[in-house]
C-alpha cells in the first residue's frame, strides 16, 4: 500500500508547489498540524459521549484536494511515529485510505453537489457535509476490503488468519455500520458546520480554494428534497424480497426456464461464464451466511450506492479537470 | 470584618453541599467534548514532553545515531511482520521491555504506553475472531446455543487473536523505543539520510513544531468557553447539537489562525532567504560503533525470521 502512495505524493507535491510556490512549505506544514488536531477535537454525539472526525474532506475544501493528501499524511506519520498509534507498516494503507482516497472522494462529491451555487450557499456547506459523508464511508469501506482480503492472502498452513482474520463477508458490515452510523454523521457535521461558520464569519478563508467565486446568488437546485427521495429509495430496497419469483436470467442459468425458449439445455458459453461472478462480497445481496436479509439487502443497497459515488466523482473530476481552462491547474 | 448592617448575610452561615470537584456530589454527567478534547490536548502535550525528556536521558539507545535506529528499527518491524509464530513474536515483545529498562526508560510508563492501548484496540477487534462463527476449529470453551448452532471459543480463534495482538504489540514496542529515545529533530534528519523526500522532512518538522503552538491556542479556545459556562449546555440533543455547532466555530477559527499563521511564517521565512528549496544539515559520518549495532539488529531480525520458518 505504501508503494501505491509514492506516485501519489509526488504527483500531490508538484500540484500545490505549482500553485503556492514558495509557500508551499509553511501552508502545508501547518495544514498538517491544523489536520492532526481536527482528529482530536472530540465531537458531541446525541447520547452524550463524543467521537472524532478526520477531516480530510475539510481540508480539500479549504486547501484543495492535492494540499490534504500532504497535510493529512503528514498528520498520520506524526501520528503513527511519535505517539505510536497505528502500526509503522500499516501506515502505507492508512494514508491510501484517509490522505488520499478520502480527500479524493469526498471532493468530488462536494465538487459536483456544490456545482453553481455562490459561495455563501447553503447547499455548499451540505455539499461539503455530504462530501465528507461519502469520503468517510469509501475510505472506510476500502480499508474494510484491506482487511478482509487478509485472510484470503495470508493464512499459515494450517489456515490460521495471519494478519485480520476477518473475510469480506464480515469485515465489510462490520465497518461499514459504524461508518454509516457514527463516524459518517459526525464527519458530516463537522465539515458541514465549519463550512457553514466561514460563510458567515471569514468568507476570506473559504476564497482560497474558491477564487473568483460570487459570494450571493446562485443557488437553485434545492438538494434537500433530492437526498431525501433517494434516501427514501434506499431504505425501500428491501421491498423487492417481497416479489415472487425471479427476475429474468439474474440468477442463474439453472432458473431459466428452457422449455420457453426451445431450448434443451443450458448454452454452454452462459453455462461457462456463469460461476464467473459467485465469489462477489455481498453474493445475493447479503451475508454469506444467509441471515438478516433485510439487514444485507440494505447494506449491500447502501454498499453499491457508495461504489457508485466513487466512480461517477471520478469521471467527474476528471472531466472537469480535462475540460477547465487551463487544464492541468488546481482549482 | 462584617457587612455594612453589622451582621453577616445568612445564607453565608449557612451550609450548603459543597460542589465537589470529583462528582461524588450530586448528579454525576458523563464527561463532555470540552473536557475530553482538553484532556487529549493534556495527553498529547505530556507524552510529547515525557518523550522528550526521555529521549535526553544518557541511555544505551538514546547514545546511538538516529539513523542506526531507524535502520534497526525498520529491520525489526519487517521480521515481526513476517513471523508466523507466538514463540518468535512473544519473544520480541518481552525483549523490548528489557531494553527500556537497560536505556532508562521507565519501563511502567513503556508498558502503559504499549500493552494499555494494544489489548483495548487490537484486542477489541480481535476479540469477535475467537468465537466459533468466524473461526470454526476445536471448541475449547463452550458458550451454549444462542443463536441454533453451537458457539463457543475456538483454539484456533485464540491462536490467531494471539498472533494478532502480538504482531502489533510488538511492532508498537519496537516503534515506542525509537520515538523515545531518538528526540524528533535527529529522526527526520536521519529520514533524510534515508532519502526521504527534503519537502516531506521539512513539512514534517515543522509541522511538529506548530502542532504544539495550535494546541495551544485549542486549549485557550476551551478553556476560555468552559469559564464562560458551557457545562450545562452538554445534555440531550440539543445540547448536542450546540455542542457540535461549537465545536465547529472553535476549528473554523483554528483553521483561520493557522492560515494566517502560515502567511506570517511565509514572510519570516522570506525575510531569512527563503526562496522555496529545503535545505538540511549534512549529518557527519556513521560512527563504527552505531554501524555495528544497525548490522547487530539487522541480524537479529533475520534470525528471528529463521526461527520462524524453523518454528511454524
Amino acid at each position: 500500500m505504501g508503494a501505491a502512495m509514492v506516485p501519489v505524493w509526488a504527483v500531490a507535491s508538484q500540484r500545490v508547489k505549482r500553485v503556492v510556490t514558495s509557500r508551499y512549505v509553511p501552508l502545508v506544514a501547518l495544514g498538517a498540524a491544523y489536520s492532526f488536531l481536527v482528529m482530536m477535537l472530540n465531537v458531541p454525539i446525541p447520547d452524550g459521549t463524543s467521537a472524532h472526525a478526520v477531516g480530510a474532506v475539510l481540508i480539500a475544501v479549504l486547501l484543495g484536494p492535492w494540499a490534504a493528501v500532504i497535510a493529512v499524511s503528514v498528520a498520520l506519520l506524526i501520528q503513527a511515529l511519535f505517539f505510536g498509534d497505528g502500526g509503522v507498516l500499516a501506515y502505507g494503507a492508512n494514508a491510501f485510505n484517509m490522505a488520499f482516497v478520502m480527500p479524493m472522494v469526498g471532493y468530488g462529491v462536494y465538487r459536483a453537489l456544490a456545482r453553481g451555487a455562490s459561495l455563501t450557499a447553503r447547499r455548499r456547506a451540505i455539499a461539503a457535509g455530504v462530501g465528507g459523508f461519502v469520503g468517510i464511508n469509501v475510505a472506510a469501506f476500502v480499508a474494510a476490503v484491506e482487511f478482509g482480503l487478509q485472510p484470503e492472502l495470508f493464512t499459515a498452513a494450517d489456515g490460521t488468519p495471519l494478519y485480520a482474520p476477518f473475510h469480506l463477508a464480515q469485515s465489510i458490515p462490520a465497518m461499514m455500520l459504524a461508518h454509516l452510523t457514527v463516524a459518517g454523521p459526525v464527519e458530516f457535521a463537522l465539515t458541514a458546520g465549519i463550512v457553514a461558520y466561514l460563510q458567515r464569519a471569514n468568507l476570506a478563508i473559504l476564497r482560497i480554494n474558491h477564487p473568483g467565486l460570487p459570494a450571493l446568488g446562485g443557488g437553485g437546485l434545492r438538494l434537500r428534497p433530492i437526498l431525501i427521495g433517494l434516501a427514501g429509495i434506499v431504505a425501500l430496497t428491501p421491498l423487492g424480497l417481497l416479489a415472487t419469483g425471479t427476475a429474468f436470467g439474474e440468477d442463474g442459468p439453472d432458473e431459466l426456464n428452457l422449455h420457453k425458449y426451445d431450448l434443451s439445455s443450458v448454452p454452454h458459453g452462459l453455462q461457462r461464464y456463469s460461476d464467473f461472478w459467485s465469489h462477489s462480497v455481498l453474493g445475493g445481496y447479503g451475508f454469506a451466511s444467509g441471515e438478516h436479509p433485510v439487514v444485507g439487502y440494505l447494506l449491500s443497497a447502501v454498499t453499491g450506492i457508495g461504489l457508485i459515488a466513487l466512480v461517477v466523482s471520478a469521471i467527474l473530476l476528471a472531466v472537469r479537470r480535462l475540460s477547465a481552462p487551463g487544464a492541468g491547474r488546481v482549482a | 470584618m462584617s457587612a455594612a448592617g453589622g451582621r453577616t448575610p445568612r445564607w453565608l452561615l449557612e451550609a450548603q453541599p459543597g460542589l465537589c470537584p470529583c462528582g461524588c456530589v450530586g448528579r454525576r454527567s458523563r464527561r463532555g467534548f470540552l473536557d475530553a478534547t482538553l484532556a487529549g490536548a493534556a495527553k498529547v502535550r505530556g507524552e510529547a514532553l515525557l518523550g522528550e525528556e526521555a529521549a535526553e536521558r544518557p541511555g544505551r539507545l538514546q547514545r546511538l545515531d538516529a539513523r542506526a535506529k531507524l535502520v534497526a528499527a525498520l529491520a525489526l518491524i519487517v521480521a515481526v511482520a513476517l513471523a508466523r509464530s507466538v514463540a518468535v513474536l512473544a519473544t520480541v515483545a518481552v525483549l523490548a521491555p528489557a531494553l527500556a529498562v537497560a536505556t532508562r526508560i521507565e519501563v511502567a510508563r513503556f508498558l502503559r504506553r504499549v500493552w494499555l492501548v494494544v489489548p483495548l484496540f487490537t484486542g477489541l477487534i480481535a476479540l469477535p475472531a475467537t468465537l466459533s462463527v468466524i473461526t470454526p476449529g476445536d471448541m475449547v470453551l463452550p458458550l451454549g446455543h444462542p443463536f441454533g448452532s453451537e458457539l463457543g471459543v475456538t483454539a484456533q480463534g485464540l491462536q490467531g487473536a494471539a498472533l494478532i495482538v502480538l504482531r502489533v504489540g510488538a511492532s508498537v514496542s519496537i516503534a515506542t523505543l525509537l520515538a523515545l529515545s531518538t528526540p524528533w529533530p535527529a529522526l527526520l534528519a536521519a529520514l533524510r539520510s534515508l532519502r526521504a523526500p527534503r519537502a516531506f522532512v521539512l513539512v514534517a518538522g515543522m509541522a511538529y513544531r506548530y502542532l504544539f503552538v495550535l494546541l495551544g491556542v485549542v486549549e485557550d479556545m476551551y478553556v476560555a468557553r468552559k469559564a464562560r459556562g458551557a457545562g450545562t449546555a452538554n445534555r440531550g440533543i440539543a445540547g448536542a447539537r450546540a455542542g457540535r455547532a461549537s465545536v465547529s466555530a472553535a476549528a473554523a477559527t483554528l483553521f483561520a489562525r493557522a492560515y494566517g499563521m502560515a502567511d506570517d511564517v511565509h514572510l519570516a521565512m522570506v525575510a531569512r532567504g527563503w526562496r522555496g528549496d529545503a535545505r538540511t544539515l549534512r549529518p557527519g559520518a556513521l560512527p563504527r560503533i552505531d554501524l555495528l549495532y544497525a548490522v547487530a539488529a539487522i541480524l537479529f531480525a533475520l534470525l528471528a525470521i529463521g526461527a520462524d520458518h524453523a518454528l511454524a
